[in-house]
Order: C-alpha cells, then sequence, then structure tokens
C-alpha cells in the first residue's frame, strides 16, 4: 500500500482537478485561474496516463500541448505567403521528437531540433518563394517558435521519462511561482522592486516544495535545495522574456482568449525552466 | 416523425461530431457573438470571402436546426473540378451553384436563391463575389442589396470571417493549422433603396474589420517620434518639482511623457507607468544623494556636475530606448550648470560669457582659441572640453518659474527637510539673476522659445498658465513642419 502511495497521490491530484473542471463546466460559473486549471489538468493527465497506462501513450498528449502552443504563436506572428512550407517543417518537428523522448533516444532528441530542423526550416522557405525580402526575419520567427514552444515543452516530456515526480516536483514549483507572481503583479511596485520581492517570496516555498518532494524524486537533499533556489530566478527570466514577446505579439491582458495569448500566458513560466532543470538534472544525477 | 428523422439525420451527425471538432482542435476558432443568430430561424447570412475555408467556418456556429436548411451560395466552375470533392460538398453544405462566366446562357442568377428563401430556407451570401487578395475586401455586389430589399423581414447577420485568409490563401492548397476569428453582428432588417442596403453592410463589414486587425502582429518597425523637450527652471523653493510633475501627468493623454526630476517617473494616459529601469538613472540618483548631503559649496560642486551629465546622458538613454513624446526636465542640465557658475566665480558671471559658455558646453564653440580669456576664467570649460563632455543638449521650450526670494525660502521652512548649502535667501537671489540672464540669452542667442511665469501665484493658475502657453507652442510647432 505504501508504496503506491506516490501513484496515488499524482491519481489524486489529476481527480480534484477534473472535479474542479466539471464544477466550472456544470455551474457554468467563473472560477478564478480557470483557464490555468486547464493547463495544469493537462500536466497532470499526461503524468496519470503515464502512471497508469503507458508512457508512450502520454507523451502524445505532450505532443498535443505542443501543438496548440505552438499553432498560437503562429496565428499572432506576421508571416508571408511563401512561408507556409517553414511552418509545415515547423510543425512537422513535434511528431519527430515525441518519439525521440518515446523511444528514450537522447542523443537524437536534443539533435534534432537544434541541428536538423533548425537548418532545415530556412531551406524550406527558401523553396517556398521567389521573393527572397523577409527571409531573415521569417527564419528567425519560425525557427524561434519551433525553439521555445516544441523543443523546451518537449524537455518536460524527457524528464517524465526520468522519473514523473522529478517533472511532478518542477510543475508544482511553476505553480506556486505563477501563484505568487500573480498577487504581486496586482500592486504597481517599480520592476526592480518587484523583482526581487518575487524572489525572496518564493523560494522559500520552493525550496521547501523540492525537500519535502525528495524522498519520491529520489534527488539528493543538497541538489534539491539549490534546484528550490534556481526555479524561481529560471522562472522570472522566462516571464520577463515571454512578457515582451507577448507585448510585441499585441497579446492584451485584458482580452485574453485561446489564440490570443491564452496559451502562451499560462505556460510562460515553463518555456525556460523546463531545458535548464532538465540539463542540471541530467548533469549532476544521471 | 419526419422532423425527429431530420435532426439525427448523417449529416448533422458528421457536422457536429466530426467537422466542428475538427475545426476546433486543428484549426481552431474563437467565435464572438453567438447569441445573435442562435435564437434565429430565418437569416440571411452575408460575410466577407477569403478562401475556401469560409463556408467551414460558417456551418461551425450555425444552430442545429439549421444545419439542412442553410445553403451557401457558390461558383459551380471551382468546385466540379474533381468529382469527388464535388460530390462531399454538395452532401455537407447543400450549396445553391452559380454559373460564372457564360452570358449567353445567364438566367436570372438570383433565382435559385430567391426559389429557396420561399421555401423557408436560409442561405450564406459572400457578397465580394470571388476571393479576393488575401486580407483584402472588395466592393460589394448590389445582388444581396435586391435580395435584401425584397425579403423585408428576414434578418441579414452580418459576419466577419478573420483568419482563414491566411489558413488556405488564395493560390495554395495545403491549409495549416492557424487560428480563426469568427465575429457575429446582431441582426439588422432593412428599408430603403438596395444600394444603401449594399453600402450599409459593406459598412458594417468593415467596421468589424477594423475592430480586430489591429491585433496583429506588423513586422515594419515603427518610426521614432522625436520627443520634445521642456525644460522647467526656477530657483528650489519655486514650486518647479510640483510645476513639471503636473505637466508630464497632465500632457500625457494619448501619449507617454517622461519626468526627469529627482527620480525617473513614466506617465501615460495620466496614469503613472511602469518602465524597465536604466542603469545610468540608478547612479544619478545614488550621486544625488551624496550632492544634497554636502555641507559647504566645495564639496557640493563635484557631485552636483557629475550628477548634471549623467543627467545630460540620461536623455539621450531616454530617447534611444523609450522615445517618449515629452520630455520634461526640473532643472535643464545645461542651463543649470550655466546658472550655477554664478554662485562659484561671481565676478566673471556676465552675458558675454555665459553665452560663450553655452556655445562651448554644446560643442558649438570650436572658434574660442585656447588662450581665450573664458578657459582662463572657467578651467572647468577647458577640462569638460578636454574630456570631451562637452555634448549637452539644448531644452525645445524654456519655461522660467520667477519667484521672490522671501517666498521661496519660506515654501523650503515649510517643507520641514534639512536645508541644502545654497538654499539661503543671499544665494538664491543670485541664483534668479543669473538664471533670468541665462533666459535671455538663450532666447536671444539660439531663438528657443521661452517664457518667464510669475511663480506667486497658486500652483493651479501656474500649471494653466503654461500649458496655454505649450499649446500654443505645439500648434505652432506642428504648423511649422
Amino acid at each position: 500500500m505504501f508504496g503506491e502511495l506516490p501513484k496515488l497521490t499524482i491519481v489524486v491530484v489529476f481527480l480534484i482537478l477534473t472535479l474542479l473542471y466539471a464544477i466550472k463546466f456544470i455551474l457554468r460559473k467563473e472560477i478564478p485561474f480557470a483557464s490555468y486549471i486547464n493547463y495544469l489538468w493537462i500536466y497532470f493527465l499526461i503524468f496519470s496516463v503515464a502512471e497508469i497506462f503507458s508512457f508512450k501513450i502520454a507523451v502524445w498528449i505532450l505532443a498535443i500541448l505542443c501543438f496548440w502552443s505552438l499553432r498560437e504563436y503562429f496565428s499572432l506572428i506576421d508571416i508571408r505567403l511563401q512561408d507556409r512550407w517553414g511552418i509545415i517543417g515547423a510543425y512537422l518537428s513535434i511528431p519527430f521528437m515525441i518519439y525521440y523522448i518515446q523511444i528514450d533516444w537522447y542523443g537524437m532528441f536534443i539533435v534534432s531540433i537544434p541541428v536538423y530542423a533548425f537548418l532545415m526550416i530556412p531551406f524550406l522557405i527558401a523553396i517556398g518563394g521567389k521573393e527572397s525580402k523577409g527571409i531573415i526575419f521569417s527564419t528567425g520567427a519560425i525557427d524561434f517558435g519551433m525553439f521555445l514552444f516544441v523543443y523546451c515543452l518537449g524537455h518536460i516530456g524527457y524528464l517524465a521519462l526520468y522519473s514523473r515526480w522529478m517533472a511532478i516536483m518542477l510543475i508544482t514549483n511553476v505553480v506556486i511561482c505563477d501563484i505568487i507572481t500573480y498577487f504581486i503583479q496586482k500592486k504597481t511596485i517599480p520592476m526592480f522592486k518587484s523583482v526581487i520581492l518575487k524572489y525572496f517570496i518564493s523560494s522559500p516555498f520552493t525550496v521547501l516544495m523540492t525537500v519535502l518532494l525528495s524522498n519520491w524524486t529520489t534527488i539528493p537533499i543538497g541538489h534539491s535545495i539549490s534546484l528550490g533556489l534556481m526555479i524561481p530566478v529560471l522562472i522570472i527570466i522566462g516571464n520577463h522574456t515571454i512578457n515582451y514577446i507577448k507585448f510585441d505579439l499585441g497579446i492584451n491582458e485584458k482580452n485574453m482568449c485561446p489564440g490570443r495569448g491564452a496559451v502562451i500566458d499560462n505556460m510562460k513560466s515553463i518555456f525556460y525552466s523546463a531545458p535548464v532543470v532538465f540539463h542540471y538534472i541530467r548533469y549532476f544525477l544521471k | 416523425m419526419r422532423k425527429l428523422f431530420q435532426i439525427f439525420s448523417l449529416r448533422i451527425f458528421i457536422h457536429l461530431f466530426i467537422l466542428r471538432p475538427f475545426v476546433k482542435l486543428f484549426f481552431g476558432i474563437n467565435i464572438k457573438g453567438r447569441k445573435n443568430i442562435s435564437q434565429l430561424d430565418r437569416y440571411i447570412i452575408v460575410a466577407n470571402h477569403n478562401s475556401h475555408l469560409d463556408i467551414l467556418l460558417l456551418f461551425c456556429f450555425l444552430p442545429v436546426k439549421g444545419i439542412l436548411i442553410t445553403h451557401p451560395v457558390a461558383a459551380r466552375e471551382y468546385f466540379s473540378k474533381s468529382k469527388l470533392s464535388f460530390y462531399l460538398i454538395n452532401f455537407l453544405f447543400s450549396p445553391i451553384w452559380i454559373e460564372r462566366g457564360k452570358p449567353q446562357e445567364r438566367r436570372d442568377p438570383l433565382k435559385d436563391i430567391k426559389d429557396r428563401l420561399d421555401d423557408g430556407h436560409n442561405v450564406i451570401i459572400f457578397p465580394e463575389g470571388t476571393r479576393g487578395n488575401p486580407g483584402e475586401m472588395k466592393h460589394f455586389k448590389s445582388g444581396i442589396g435586391r435580395l435584401a430589399a425584397l425579403y423585408r423581414d428576414i434578418p441579414i447577420v452580418p459576419v466577419f470571417l478573420f483568419g482563414p485568409e491566411r489558413v488556405l490563401p488564395k493560390g495554395s492548397n495545403i491549409p495549416l493549422p492557424l487560428w480563426n476569428e469568427v465575429i457575429i453582428a446582431p441582426p439588422h432588417f432593412y428599408r430603403g433603396a438596395h444600394t444603401e442596403i449594399t453600402h450599409s453592410l459593406e459598412k458594417i463589414i468593415n467596421e468589424l474589420e477594423q475592430s480586430v486587425k489591429a491585433f496583429r502582429h506588423k513586422r515594419e518597425t515603427v518610426i521614432k517620434k522625436s520627443s520634445i523637450t521642456i525644460a522647467v527652471l526656477g530657483i528650489d523653493g519655486s514650486g518647479k518639482s510640483t510645476l513639471s510633475r503636473n505637466l508630464a501627468q497632465n500632457l500625457s493623454v494619448d501619449c507617454v511623457s517622461c519626468l526627469v526630476s529627482d527620480a525617473l517617473m513614466f506617465y501615460e494616459n495620466n496614469q503613472p507607468k511602469d518602465m524597465q529601469p536604466l542603469i545610468t538613472e540608478k547612479i544619478r540618483e545614488m550621486i544625488g544623494g551624496y550632492a544634497k548631503k554636502a555641507k559647504s559649496l566645495k564639496f557640493y560642486k563635484i557631485p552636483k556636475l557629475t550628477e548634471l551629465l549623467l543627467r545630460d546622458h540620461l536623455l539621450d538613454e531616454i530617447k534611444r530606448w523609450y522615445s517618449p513624446d515629452f520630455i520634461i526636465l526640473d532643472g535643464a542640465p545645461l542651463l543649470n550648470l550655466t546658472a550655477w557658475t554664478c554662485l562659484y566665480k561671481e565676478q566673471y558671471f556676465n552675458k558675454n560669457t555665459c553665452s560663450k559658455a553655452i556655445r562651448i558646453l554644446t560643442a558649438k564653440g570650436d572658434e574660442f582659441q585656447k588662450s581665450d580669456p573664458i578657459f582662463k576664467q572657467f578651467p572647468e570649460l577647458s577640462s569638460l572640453k578636454y574630456l570631451k563632455l562637452n555634448h549637452l543638449k539644448l531644452p525645445d521650450v524654456v519655461i522660467f518659474l520667477d519667484v521672490e526670494t522671501a517666498m521661496a525660502c519660506k515654501r523650503i521652512d515649510k517643507r520641514g527637510e534639512k536645508k541644502q548649502v545654497h538654499e539661503t535667501e543671499e544665494k538664491l537671489g543670485k541664483l534668479r539673476e543669473a538664471y533670468k540672464l541665462v533666459c535671455n540669452v538663450i532666447l536671444e542667442d539660439w531663438n528657443i522659445p521661452t517664457i518667464s511665469i510669475d511663480g506667486n501665484k497658486t500652483v493651479e493658475d501656474v500649471v494653466v498658465e503654461t500649458e496655454n502657453y505649450l499649446k500654443k507652442f505645439l500648434k505652432e510647432n506642428a504648423d511649422g513642419k
């Protein structure tokens, strides 16, 4: 019974989130963080499917998440008629990457997008049309989107392959930081002060969380503490960067909906933290 | 019984459980204003036409009872190329086919549509005729107006589709998964001539287009506006900080204004705005703090000089990174620097040296030789020139707040803070004369609009007077350009 506890916890969290979702659907009431809970629900769907059925199915749910965020990004950027083949190439990179995660081929996973897809997409754009003006901007925009929304998100999948609880540790820390950020952003504080405030409020909680979970994540206490100190920094950096990208894409906080920034906004904390945490764990612990 | 059979027909099943989820999950669709159509039994839908996907998107928001009895109007020649796709489209959407390009065989093109409307069915019409270039709206053809004039009791629902021109534009065969936006306007009933109806429908759809178009990312970089620098001069206690803060707040209607005072502030729409901090600003704040704590004029000089130079450098950085429309300076660095020399070298301070010093400090005074007496009188000028720090900027407008020294002293006493070194009545009097002189020089030598405002009045009066003057200046400025 006690050995089953980690597995049970995941399923219970998933069921609670499902219940919240059902309440929202039945009562048709606006609950706070409604859209945030949607994405949290998808993460725990991935973990519980991986625990109960198999990891192979779970990782393809992550593929859908990658697809949604990438689709939203491409819907918002300025694309030319000639870039269409490049965009198709970026979409096609998702199943390849997910397949490499599924068969646990680390070398190919780490190389596929930054090398092959990165070189392939400019070529696809170049054969897409005769118009050469603007190809550099198109390449930059499409490659960047693919890197951030496919490759960085894919690291969660690989982390979950190592251990579900490492990935859950990352997600819970992200949730803690996001909630604290939400409450700090409500007040109007100068940016410099709010960054320091965010870090010093959230880091005790994240350290506590990583240490509490260290039994199940099998990360030693020392590394757990340093991860707990590191994750808020990464999340603050990621949030700041994505906020600027959001600003350029014209995403407005007031009328955000899926397709107009909701997906990117809800997952913005993960893009920077997932790859770095993954490589930290891989370097020190594997 | 027949009605029940209709509801559970294969077509409705395919629409509800295959096509709609597919569009939602693969392409993504946001429907705004669904309640405008969900209650209607009869309607004519008018939409802009950008791609073949339009019909599919329009069928996504129809009420369930309307799926079988709604017919889009389509040209046969496009879809009759492949037999399978023709059969599929005929089965799924049951369009009203229009023959194009055969004038000799032409009958009344609206006849089929009228027949369907008489039967109690609904139609979808693309009044643009054909798919235009991606993202461009063509003028509406008169057919829709004629129909609406005939069937005045059927509501017309204008719909704007945003996105399909990127999903499947003219000239490409593969649809890309990209989000679409469907905006449904409230239903309209029309009276009047058919040309009027066509025009008003076109206007409605154009307005819907304008409301969503602003969201899309544009690749062209925005050309930076040049900012107008407004310098507020005055001795301490003349209320220039209050005035400049009020100015910065009031000028920031529909634009960004920046206040360079003890702290750097940005305003937008009369509200303070949070911007990314500048490192120069942090250093300047620190050095400004040292200057305020100085015990005598001797120790005041170097920190204040550094602070002023940094403040000038800050102007460059603000223009480069933020490019606000207005920069309000609480004391212009160049003019303050010039006026302040009066406290240190009173015997040399006159109009001539003042004008010379400003020329040198703005890097325009190359004609002055090294042997010029001004460099002997003010050795700081030569060292600044040697260090190449003499690129200070002149403001565009200068506002001088003229206050009696006794009044200023009273105000400083009121603050209750520790007094700075120069805040005595005698020194403030000297400074006041110096500022007046500098303003004169600026007006005569550089032709920069300068106004002297009586600062003994209340704050509100001063702000109103200054704003009136600035409005006049801005108007002249705009006319001059």
